[in-house]
């Protein structure tokens, strides 16, 4: 049967010209939390990138549900293959604004952030306390990173692509957060693909894809 | 009426001796400015007097050709200036700047001298000259302000707009606040000044059709009719110069290509 989400290939080089990785193709089968490993400078959040097209790819094919997606409906990808990025990137604005942005684009119009859930959400990862109207710049980072998670997890595509999502919690916060990740990938019509610094959490993945770091050998 | 008093040779002879004032105040208080003042002074006597005899043959040829190809000109210098005055560069940004001036100084200066002012013919250099002039000078503020304010959004702000992207976003969605950004930015300065007109200041036009011994309230409508014609061509001169340089940043892939953004130009 062919995997549900299913890309490649891809390649890169650093900025020296190295190479990091060449023709690596991605397949993550439904209900499957993969885990992407790799030392690091092996280019994981490169892979991450290139995989939801926020960087110039060429001749790749993404396929998700046996539906193929050409380089103009990358924003359509995306709004299904959806990235929560390294170090929380938030839009200057209020917590509010920040979890309803996406409700609000083309691609999310039909569809409503349902504000149980939200709530929800936000309980399980401990910021439920936290009022809407609170200005994104007075959080602390650990705040941010659970907001992000929130966000991805209230918008709820069929993938989340997950790129260190745990960094600045601490043990507690970092169990739950990845209960709610485990939750999400395990449900029918859902996946995850991450990458974790955490090995103990990072063990409890379904499969993990290595990322072979070619270090210190000259390029071809 | 009082009609246009002639100045000659023997008054801007008068008027340089406060120049030469300004110099000795330079001199006296050892400002160290007394140099660039005096080739300050100087470039003010070559560049008018230049300009003072090209306009006057403009004017006597009356030919529409000459006409449209000074226009053209003045807007290349103007795109030059403009794309000069922003930190960041990109390939192409000179053509970008070029042709949002050139389309909104074209557009707007043409209902101006065509339907407000109702110029006859629709060349009339004495006219048509001056007031695209002066479209020209603010809206090359107004683009340059805005496109120095987009290019740095995109450099600094880059992660929010790649926020928006992982969650979809088209490519109008993800370059909506930088353009917002860009062209409030580019639209502050005549914003103010036209608060600011008749109260803080006077305006320079308003001013030399006084002085050329127009009724007050005459020049009053042609300062109106200034000051909303260059607010009509900073905000469309503004306006599409983000919306070219975004397409150069973004394509209809909306990836954003910031390894386009230059420092150096």
């Amino acid at each position: 049967m062919a995997p549900f989400l299913s890309a490649g290939p891809f390649s890169a080089r650093n900025g020296e010209g190295r190479e990091l990785f060449s023709r690596v193709t991605i397949d993550v089968d439904e209900k499957e939390l993969v885990m992407l490993d790799g030392p690091s400078g092996s280019g994981k959040s490169t892979l991450l990138r290139q995989l939801v097209g926020m960087v110039p790819t060429s001749d790749v094919t993404r396929v998700l549900a046996a539906e193929t997606y050409s380089g103009l409906q990358l924003p359509l990808w995306r709004s299904k293959v959806t990235l929560v990025a390294q170090d929380a990137p938030m839009l200057a604005g209020t917590v509010g604004e920040n979890l309803g942005f996406p409700f609000s684009q083309r691609c999310g119009c039909d569809r409503k952030g349902d504000p149980q859930r939200r709530a929800e959400l936000l309980e399980a990862v401990g910021l439920g306390s936290i009022p809407g109207d609170r200005e994104i710049g007075t959080l602390s980072g650990g705040e941010r990173h659970r907001l992000a998670l929130v966000r991805g997890l209230l918008w709820n595509p069929p993938v989340l692509i997950v790129d260190e999502p745990l960094s600045g919690l601490d043990e507690d916060a970092a169990v739950s957060c990845f209960e709610l990740l485990v939750d999400f990938a395990h449900c029918t019509g859902h996946a995850l693909l991450c990458v974790l610094h955490d090995r103990a959490l990072g063990a409890k993945a379904d499969r993990r894809i290595d990322l072979v770091g070619n270090h210190g050998e000259s390029p071809p | 009426m009082s009609s246009l008093i002639e100045l000659g040779p023997l008054q801007l002879v008068v008027a340089t001796l406060l120049v030469v004032a300004a110099g000795v105040i330079s001199l006296v208080l050892r400002l160290g400015i007394g140099r660039r003042l005096a080739v300050a002074a100087v470039r003010t006597v070559i560049q008018l007097g230049l300009l003072g005899l090209i306009l006057e043959r403009v004017f006597a040829l009356r030919h529409p050709v000459v006409i449209v190809g000074i226009l053209v000109l003045m807007t290349i210098f103007a795109a030059r200036e403009a794309a000069s005055r922003t930190t960041k560069g990109y390939r192409g940004i000179m053509l970008d700047a070029w042709l949002a001036m050139a389309v909104s100084c074209f557009a707007v200066g043409g209902v101006v001298t065509q339907m407000v002012v109702g110029v006859e013919p629709w060349y009339e250099p004495q006219y048509v000259i001056p007031l695209i002039g002066m479209i020209l000078g603010n809206s090359l503020t107004g683009i340059a302000l805005g496109l120095d304010r987009f290019l740095d959004h995109l450099s600094t702000r880059h992660a929010e707009i790649e926020l928006r992207l992982a969650y979809g976003a088209s490519r109008r969605e993800a370059l909506a606040a930088p353009l917002q950004d860009a062209v409030r930015t580019g639209m502050v300065p005549i914003i103010n000044a036209m608060a600011a007109a008749g109260i803080v200041s006077l305006p320079g036009m308003m001013t030399g059709q006084i002085l050329a011994g127009a009724p007050p309230l005459q020049a009053v409508a042609y300062q109106i009719v200034v000051m909303f014609m260059i607010a009509a061509a900073v905000a469309g001169g503004a306006m599409l110069v983000v919306l070219l340089a975004g397409r150069h940043f973004m394509g209809a892939d909306a990836v954003l290509r910031l390894d386009r953004l230059g420092t150096t130009k």
